[in-house]
């Protein structure tokens, strides 16, 4: 990715696909250095005013920040340095918004031809029923907007921001106003389009789920700043910070310092209030430094009572439940631990694991840390008060 | 698509202005004739026995003498101009308004009208009103403006001479011109007025009430001037003729008029 | 019945309306999609007509039309006829003084027009003229036609500024609405009734599909 300020001109070399750079102080806090390749699928995921579709909307042109250079297959669309502000209409960019903009007195079929500009008449309807039917909506061309359904309708914008045979597309929040199961068969077409897609695609979401589903890369949003940008997973379970990992909802975030590491055994050793922990070797942190660590509520197993577990000596620890919460066949539950540790452990379980072990309210269970699932952050900032 | 749109916009624009200039030149070229509203039914029974006689029309327009000397000097199209009084005519052709000094064609009066079902009586010398005045029988009284009104302006005279003008004057009701206050006073809505003797001669007035004419030295005399404006053409030249020929003297001595040289 | 004068109000107000329709719609969609500092100066200026008196307005139009002012006497120098007392004097007072009246209905038309449906025509590649014509005219139209039926209606009936700028000239300014004034000072109470029971009835035909405009509106973009 080109580094913040560099010139633009050279980015166009660097790269086919997008890339851009827009920052400013107000109304909406903006700093952000990005890029997509043509066919990668980029997910913004970041909480409700992070600038998500602020960012969205100045790649298509709609909003002007006080800073831009976007470059799109070596075109300058807009550099604040010079002036240059290429209109929307002339970026050629197809953008499904989260309200599907649909044109409400246009058959489904014109409203994708609105977007064909290059054939001749005759051939454009033929085209245009072609986009309805690789969105599965043959059969439906007639229909207006009001007579369609929610998914029905994401899939006419879908067609008419693909008829537009965009250099980019871009998604906003395009599943967050259908029902779950149509969300499911929506996820199953775009990946499948995806393989026929040859362009960067840019999807804004504030469902990791979904990011995780869907997407190739995933940039971390707060205030308006990227946090991280990788692979989703690689986000998820190994965030940058402690406030990325807040953000990915990652609770088990705990303050250490580091005793050491041995390269031999793949380990480090971390001095932890509660007891001692051995973790997965990451050697970037110096010895006596001051880190987070966190692991994912999947990777804290349960002590049996009925048999022992080959996992039990890793990293183990005492503590007492102070909530369990069913959600369909998962146990929620998080405990307290014995030693001097105040933040609660939040672990999770199968029903029938549970019922097996008696786990309930203010039993006192052993619970193992996999030493390999436990990643380490820098020290979290200072809050206002202790948590 | 984009230039099928301009054209059509282009052929409304240029419809626009072919309907108006059609207009323009499509008038015909009967002159608008500016008359007093005492003349309201008077000059059109000239102007019929002028279409008879003539072949020729002219079209009438009726209000206050005073609003049409206005808008002569405005440039109103009007090619004659008969004023129920003379000063009016004088002050344009001074100003250069006129082709001719004017001529008198009528001398006016007025009368005293009530209509049906009013406690006042047609008494053409005041006496009742003076009563009515002083008992409560008037609540109100109509005549014609007497800023602009010649007829509003003999009223007014004549009310001072008799002594009432003080008293009535917060009951009055003004009408735009003669005519307007005759519709006031006809129509049950005032206790009468002052209006002119020759609507109150019309058949239509008449029937809504009594009259009595006012004496003609209570106030200045009524010299109803006409004149041609600077834009007479051939037509209005011949109307202004056909105002002062036998026929036409004869509907204005039937309207009450007393004709310039005949004894009152 | 003064067919003349009947004759003379339509065509005024046919007239009126053909001229106002450019106007309204460019200067109604700009208004609609304009933020600029002065618009709310801009709104107020238009709206001006709806509350002055008309004899103030029509004093300010005599002002600017007649013999004296600098315009009525370009317009008699080119035309070879003034301002006042015509009928185009009258055409062009009717067109300014119906501004808000075709301005407002269609600019509030406009309006209800979602931003993010303009802004996917951008996208869609359409410029400024495609836009008006595919999206913004089929969605706005019953705002339209309620803005032409109310300037037509509301010409019919304007008393105060005609009498003023146009004088009685019949055949040239003397409207329906004069008309009866006219008649009611005649005695002539028959044509005066005739007269305004055809003023009521297009009143209410207009009201009427105004309010059916206004329901399609709703529907549409509901």
């Amino acid at each position: 990715m080109p580094p913040p300020g560099a010139s633009v001109a050279g980015w166009g070399e660097i790269m086919q696909g997008l890339a851009i750079r827009l920052a400013q102080e107000s109304p909406i806090p903006l700093d952000v250095t990005l890029s997509c390749r043509p066919g990668e699928l980029l997910a913004l995921v970041g909480p409700s005013g992070s600038g998500k579709s602020t960012i969205l909307r100045s790649i298509a042109g709609l909003y002007r920040p006080q800073t831009a250079h976007i470059v799109c297959d070596g075109e300058i669309w807009a550099d604040s340095t010079t002036g240059r502000d290429v209109p929307t209409r002339l970026r050629r960019i197809g953008l499904v918004p989260q309200s599907y903009a649909l044109f409400p007195h246009l058959t489904a079929r014109e409203n994708v031809l609105a977007a064909i500009r290059e054939e001749p008449a005759v051939d454009a309807d033929r085209r245009a029923d072609e986009f309805l039917a690789l969105v599965n909506l043959k059969g439906l061309e007639g229909r207006r907007p009001a007579e369609l359904s929610g998914g029905q309708q994401q899939r006419v914008a879908v067609a008419r921001a693909l008829a537009r045979n965009p250099r980019v597309l871009l998604l906003d929040e395009p599943f967050s106003a259908v029902d779950k199961m149509t969300r499911g068969r929506l996820y199953q077409e775009l990946a499948g389009l995806r393989t026929k897609l040859a362009m960067p695609v840019i999807l804004v979401t504030h469902d990791l789920d979904e990011a995780l589903m869907l997407a190739d890369t995933l940039c971390l949003l707060h205030r308006g700043s990227i946090l991280q940008t990788g692979a989703p997973l690689e986000v998820l379970q190994r965030p940058a910070t402690v406030e990325a990992a807040r953000l990915v909802g990652q609770r088990n975030i705990f303050p250490a310092r580091v005793a050491g590491h041995d390269p031999d055994k793949g380990i480090t050793r971390l001095d932890w209030r509660e007891r001692p922990l051995e973790v997965r070797l990451q050697s970037r942190w110096k010895p006596g430094a001051d880190i987070a660590w966190l692991i994912p509520p999947s990777k804290v197993i349960l002590h049996r009572r009925d048999r022992q577990s080959r996992g039990e000596a890793e990293n183990p620890v005492q503590g007492t439940i102070t909530s369990l919460i069913a959600l369909g066949d998962t146990i929620i539950s998080a405990v307290k631990l014995d030693r001097a540790e105040r933040r609660e452990l939040t672990f999770h379980v199968p029903r029938h694991v549970a019922e097996r072990n008696r786990v309930a309210l203010g039993e006192h269970v052993g619970l193992s840390l996999l030493a390999e699932a436990i990643h380490l952050m820098p020290a979290a900032e200072p809050r206002g008060r202790r948590s | 698509m984009t230039g099928l749109h301009r054209l059509a916009g282009l052929t409304t624009a240029l419809a626009l202005i072919a309907a108006l200039t059609a207009r323009a030149q499509s008038q015909e070229p009967e002159p608008v004739v500016a008359a007093a509203a005492d003349l309201q039914f008077a000059l059109v029974e000239v102007a019929d026995a002028f279409k008879m006689s003539a072949g020729r029309s002219v079209k009438l327009t009726f209000g206050s003498s005073g609003n049409f000397a206005r808008q002569i000097r405005q440039g109103a199209p009007f090619e004659v101009f008969f004023s129920a009084n003379e000063d009016f005519v004088k002050d344009l052709a001074r100003d250069g308004f006129t082709r001719n000094a004017g001529d008198l064609y009528a001398i006016g009066r007025i009368v005293l009208m009530v209509p049906k079902g009013s406690p006042l009586k047609a008494d053409g010398r005041l006496a009742d009103l003076k009563a009515a005045l002083a008992d409560g029988r008037l609540k109100k009284f109509a005549i014609a403006n007497p800023e602009h009104a010649p007829y509003g302006a003999r009223a007014e005279e004549a009310l001072r001479h008799a002594g009432l003008w003080e008293a009535i004057r917060p009951l009055l009701v003004y009408g735009e011109n003669v005519a307007q206050a005759a519709q006031f006073a006809a129509s049950g809505n005032t206790q009468g007025g002052i209006i002119a003797y020759s609507l109150a001669l019309a058949p239509q007035v008449a029937a809504l009430g009594s009259f009595e004419l006012i004496p003609a030295d209570w106030h200045q005399p009524l010299r109803q001037t006409m004149t041609l404006t600077k834009k007479a053409g051939a037509t209005a030249e011949a109307f202004y003729a056909f105002a002062r020929s036998p026929e036409a003297r004869a509907t204005f001595r039937r309207y009450g008029f007393v004709l310039p040289g005949e004894a009152p | 019945m003064d067919w003349t004068a009947l004759k003379l109000s339509l065509e005024l107000g046919f007239l009126t309306v053909l001229a106002l329709l450019p106007i309204g719609v460019l200067v109604g969609r700009w208004l609609a999609h304009s933020h600029f500092s002065g618009r709310d100066v801009v709104e107020a200026i238009i709206a001006l007509p709806l509350v002055l008196p008309p004899t103030v307005f029509g004093y300010y139009l005599l002002v600017s039309f007649g013999q004296a002012s600098p315009l009525g006497q370009f317009w008699q120098a080119m035309t070879g006829r003034p301002l006042v007392f015509t009928f185009e004097g009258l055409l062009i007072a009717s067109i300014i003084f119906n501004l808000p009246f075709a301005i407002q209905p269609m600019q509030r038309s406009f309006e209800a027009i979602a931003p993010e449906i303009r802004e996917a025509a951008a996208c869609c590649g359409m410029g400024w003229w495609e836009t008006l014509r595919r999206i913004d005219l089929p969605l706005a139209w019953p705002g339209i036609l309620t803005a032409m039926v109310l300037s037509f209606a509301h010409t019919l009936g304007e008393f105060g500024i005609v009498l003023m700028v146009g004088g009685s000239i019949p055949g040239e300014t003397k409207t329906i609405a004069i008309s009866i004034y006219d008649r009611v000072q005649a005695f002539d109470d028959a044509s005066a009734w005739t007269m305004s029971l055809v003023l009521l009835a297009v009143s209410l035909v207009t009201i009427a599909l105004t309010y059916a405009a206004s329901r399609r509106i709703g529907r549409r973009l509901g």
